[in-house]
């Protein structure tokens, strides 16, 4: 770990692999740190935002780097699998659309930050074999609830938005609302699965 | 209540936003200078956090009962009809039927209007909240003028720019070409990187001023995303950030800070 400067009221430790990103945010934030407002993870980094009485030499990196799997269970999200791309993806991966569908919501996923928009949650756990680059060219509006895939990621639209994820089907569950605690339904560190409707 | 007749120029109800939603990718939203909206909320006897107005100018209000307003932050052109008027930083009460406007920015790039007992929107309507039961302030709060020179600290990618880069920061000037609730877009000498690597989205702050491949930096402010690819250079002191937040188009700023401050570098 790398702590990185970031004015008076921040402080950017910096990592190698995203499963330290993960079991670092997830002990800092479980942790209640004095003064710290806010465990920002993203892919390689944590920010942490204090109110500036917090000492950065105080964060230690977890000694294990194996992501703690919540026991809570999983939050199921049910899909009708109708996604645009669905038979673009299944062609790319030289699978069938229903392998498709079976490998997505086969697996077991952890969300490991958010961002791009308030409720945005970027799953890990996607199988290889899904795994490809964004579009070329992003949609100028993908629909609110649309199941989507990039990379290592899957997630879901929290609300229509321009996007250059592959889209695969489609969810009614509400990932944001702004009067539930915590207002985003998949905060970092929640366990997700797909089924199929 | 009060009718919105014309919201104006990025005219919307703000409070002072919500800290600590970042991780979850709520950046703080609310006002973009915090300091202005709490003292007009002072000025009328309100909780520093009321919701007001922000506005960039065209902004008109009727009011359909009495009501007791304040204005600070830019310097406007304000103007009442059927009422007394309202200067900056003066509390003062309105009869049921004046209308207000807030015209052109003279000096500043958002203006604040509170409103005693704090308002809620509905459509185009603000309905006013209950009196606080506080006094309101008897004298016109004076005005402190807005500053072009902004402390800064270094960011936590300093070491991607080339070595001139910070004096190229901290040395010369910069105008405002654009400026939103998102963030500030200046010109200047380029920021020159020393590798063209990408940077994994990581986390933003407010104030961080974020420099893409063209070298032309952008200060974040309360509607940035909560992470940015781009490598940011150094960090608008906290105290310093409402004069950012004033800087209106064709403003040049200064950046003032020490190399020094790296010290935090490599703790671990």
């Amino acid at each position: 770990m790398k702590l990185l400067p970031y004015g008076p009221r921040a402080v950017l430790a910096e990592f190698e692999t995203l499963a330290e990103v993960m079991s670092a945010a997830e002990t800092w934030s479980a942790a209640a740190l004095p003064g710290v407002v806010d465990v920002v993870p993203a892919a390689r980094t944590v920010l942490v935002v204090h109110d500036g009485s917090f000492d950065a030499s105080r964060l230690v990196a977890p000694s294990s780097r194996v992501v703690h799997l919540s026991d809570d269970e999983p939050v199921v999200l049910d899909v009708v699998y109708d996604g645009a791309d669905l038979d673009d993806v299944a062609q790319v991966c030289g699978l069938r659309a229903c392998d498709v569908i079976e490998l997505h919501s086969g697996a077991q996923y952890t969300v490991a930050f958010c961002g791009f928009m308030p409720g945005f949650s970027y799953l890990v756990g996607l199988p290889p074999a899904l795994q490809l680059p964004r579009r070329s060219t992003p949609r100028t509006r993908v629909r609110s609830g649309s199941v989507a895939i990039a990379a290592e990621f899957a997630g879901v639209y929290p609300r229509d938005s321009p996007g250059g994820w592959h889209l695969l089907g489609r969810t009614d569950a509400i990932l944001w609302h702004d009067s539930r605690t915590p207002p985003a339904l998949l905060p970092p560190g929640t366990r997700v699965r797909f089924r199929p409707t | 209540m009060i009718s919105v007749e014309s919201w104006g120029i990025a005219g919307s109800v703000v409070d002072h936003g919500r800290v600590g939603l970042a991780w979850l990718g709520q950046s703080r939203g609310g006002a973009a200078d915090v300091m202005s909206l709490s003292l007009a909320n002072r000025l009328v006897g309100n909780a520093e956090g009321s919701a007001g107005i922000e506005t960039s100018g065209g902004l008109v209000l009727r009011l359909d009962q009495p009501t007791m307003m304040a204005i600070a932050g830019a310097m406007a052109d304000v103007s009442v009809s059927d009422g007394p008027a309202v200067g900056w930083g003066n509390p003062v009460a309105l009869p049921a039927g004046a209308q207000l406007r807030v015209g052109r920015l003279r000096d500043g790039a958002r203006v604040y209007v509170a409103v005693r007992g704090g308002i809620s929107r509905v459509a185009d309507q603000l309905i006013v909240g209950t009196d606080p039961a506080t006094s309101a302030a008897t004298q016109a709060a004076p005005r402190a003028p807005l500053s072009t020179r902004l402390r800064v600290w270094p960011g936590p990618r300093l070491d991607w720019f080339q070595p001139a880069a910070w004096a190229a920061l901290t040395a010369s000037t910069f105008e405002v070409t654009s400026t939103s609730r998102v963030g500030v877009r200046l010109s200047g000498i380029p920021l020159l990187r020393r590798h063209d690597h990408q940077l994994p989205s990581e986390g933003l702050v407010e104030g961080a001023i974020q420099v893409p491949p063209d070298g032309q930096p952008i200060i974040m402010l309360a509607d940035q995303p909560t992470t940015g690819g781009y490598p940011v250079i150094a960090v608008i002191d906290p105290a310093d950030l409402h004069h950012a937040a004033q800087a209106a188009l064709g403003t040049v700023l200064r950046f003032s800070g020490s190399c020094t401050l790296r010290r935090h570098n490599h703790i671990a």
